[in-house]
């Protein structure tokens, strides 16, 4: 398998300094964004430290190969081993960030979002807390792997509300969870079997604010390198009055060997 | 600090200020701000404060809750909205400095609610529309085997289900044909979807697949010669 990807975080065309931040590693197949808030340096610092926790940390349990209960919290019986210790470091990243905002007074009220994707041959994890998002881009079709945490998401969930009154609702913007916010924070975790050919796109709400998933997934088909189409979904979203920082990073799955094949292929193609 | 100014037929009634992390309005005493009028349902609406933000929600009142002439579910109040509850109207007034604040925060500032405070709005809101929270939750799925084998149900606990031949995988299928992993179904944001993964023919519903597709409740899965049925736990008993 290869995993080819890129991403750009841009500043946009209203906000002073940019909070958004992300990291990429091919190695690994880890690939993380996160969008910060709080006043003055705090979001950015929040972002930052969430991305940098979580590399760092998932990074030295895959070397050692740490067992499940020895990771941060309790790990998810329901999961993986690699997706435990991508929820592992996302709580660690979690309580961080929390004990920061209580110690120093500048750092006061200061949080996150993050959506993280590690892929393997075998499986494909998307997790994610805040409203950042991960889409899976296969055979024609544009998929979210990943939930919203904010009021309106919510209501919709439980009908409250309609879909038309959520898209012009004006509670998108709060958030219901986020890293930093509480000493202990639910992640939502997604594992699926990843296919070559398969895109993914990391993003913030800088893009999804202003952009449709159906002129993402067009923008997203529309080449073969990551770099140049990142490029194209962040001027697309500037376009579009680009209020808010704004972050896509894209993974493109290559060469992927499928190896569940059955009895008969599997003489087939030796035969051939 | 944000006031609540309390109107009814031209004559200002009340004037609250803001001074907890939130308020309701009601007919009955235990209310902040008590109307005691019949239109109005004993728990009829709150305003809880986010920050410098305040939210407007309605408890599923009978008569509604409305925003500068509009119906309203929740809402970001901001500086001279009016409310109208029954015949009595609310007008809703930030200080001086909070209106500055506003201005600057009008670039939809993104914040977060507290959890607590957040989960309790929902649960009303829910129970007045007699909804159950615990539902909310995305309900466990099932797979039944109705092709005469000895598998029976098997719970589909994972976030991903391998289901073939191979040793590893959650759900174990034999025979000749049959593929190390044939299909994988996986708990997406949309529900459980299915997703052929080569080797082994995969139907739902008797049609061939080839890419995922969402299950349904009761719908009929067959990989070979095996044929079970899916379902979210709960479903079927209800209603």
């Amino acid at each position: 398998m290869e995993l080819k990807a890129a991403g750009i975080t841009d500043v946009g065309l209203k906000r002073e300094s940019n909070e958004d931040y992300f990291s990429i590693d091919n190695a690994l197949g880890l690939y993380i964004v996160a969008d910060g808030m709080g006043g003055h340096l705090a979001g950015e610092v929040a972002s930052k430290v969430a991305v940098e926790v979580i590399n760092k940390n998932v990074n030295r349990w895959i070397a050692q190969q740490v067992p499940d209960d020895e990771l941060f919290d309790y790990p998810d019986s329901t999961l993986s081993k690699r997706a435990n210790y991508i929820l592992s470091g996302i709580k660690l990243a979690n309580r961080v960030i929390y004990e920061l905002s209580k110690v120093y007074s500048e750092y006061k009220g200061m949080g996150t979002t993050i959506v993280a994707l590690s892929i393997m041959p075998s499986v494909a994890i998307a997790a994610n807390v805040g409203d950042s998002r991960l889409y899976l881009i296969r055979a024609n079709t544009i998929e979210p792997l990943s939930k919203e945490h904010n009021m309106v998401t919510e209501q919709l969930e439980m009908g409250l509300i309609s879909e038309e009154e959520a898209e012009v609702s004006p509670l998108r913007h709060i958030l219901t969870r986020n890293l930093g916010s509480s000493d202990t924070v639910d992640v939502d975790v997604f594992e699926i079997e990843p296919r070559n050919n398969d895109r993914f796109l990391l993003c913030t709400d800088g893009l999804t604010d202003l952009v449709s998933d159906q002129e993402i997934f067009e923008i997203v088909q529309n080449g073969e390198d990551p770099e140049h189409l990142c490029r194209q979904l962040i001027v697309k979203a500037n376009g579009m009055g680009g209020n808010d920082n704004v972050t896509a990073s894209l993974v493109f799955v290559h060469n992927l060997e499928q190896e569940n094949q059955g009895i008969v292929k599997k003489f087939w193609s030796r035969s051939k | 600090m944000a006031r609540v100014i309390l109107v009814f037929n031209k004559q200002v009634i009340k004037d609250y200020p803001f001074i907890k992390e939130n308020m309701t309005i009601g007919r009955t005493d235990e209310n902040d701000i008590v109307i005691d009028n019949l239109a109005v349902s004993g728990y009829h609406a709150r305003i809880d404060r986010a920050g410098d933000t305040y939210i407007l929600t309605d408890l599923q009142s009978t008569n509604g809750t409305f925003v500068n002439d509009k119906k309203i579910v929740s809402y970001r109040l901001r500086h001279k909205d009016k409310i109208t509850i029954g015949k009595h109207l609310l007008f809703f007034a930030l200080s001086k400095s909070e209106q500055a604040k506003a201005r600057e925060g009008e670039l939809d500032e993104t914040m977060v609610l507290d959890t607590a405070r957040q989960k309790e709005l929902l649960a009303k809101q829910a129970g007045r529309k007699g909804i159950d929270l615990t539902g909310a939750k995305q309900k466990l799925g099932v797979v039944s085997f109705i092709d005469g084998s000895d598998q029976g149900e098997i719970e589909l606990s994972k976030k991903l289900t391998k289901i073939g031949k191979a040793e590893t995988s959650e759900i174990r299928l034999g025979g000749l044909f049959m593929a190390t992993t044939a299909a994988t179904i996986s708990r997406r944001p949309n529900g459980y979807a299915i997703t052929p993964t080569g080797g082994t023919k995969v139907k739902v519903n008797n049609q061939v697949i080839r890419e995922s597709q969402i299950l349904n409740d009761f719908d009929t899965i067959e990989i070979g010669s095996y044929k079970f049925q899916f379902y979210t736990q709960g479903s079927g008993d209800e209603k």
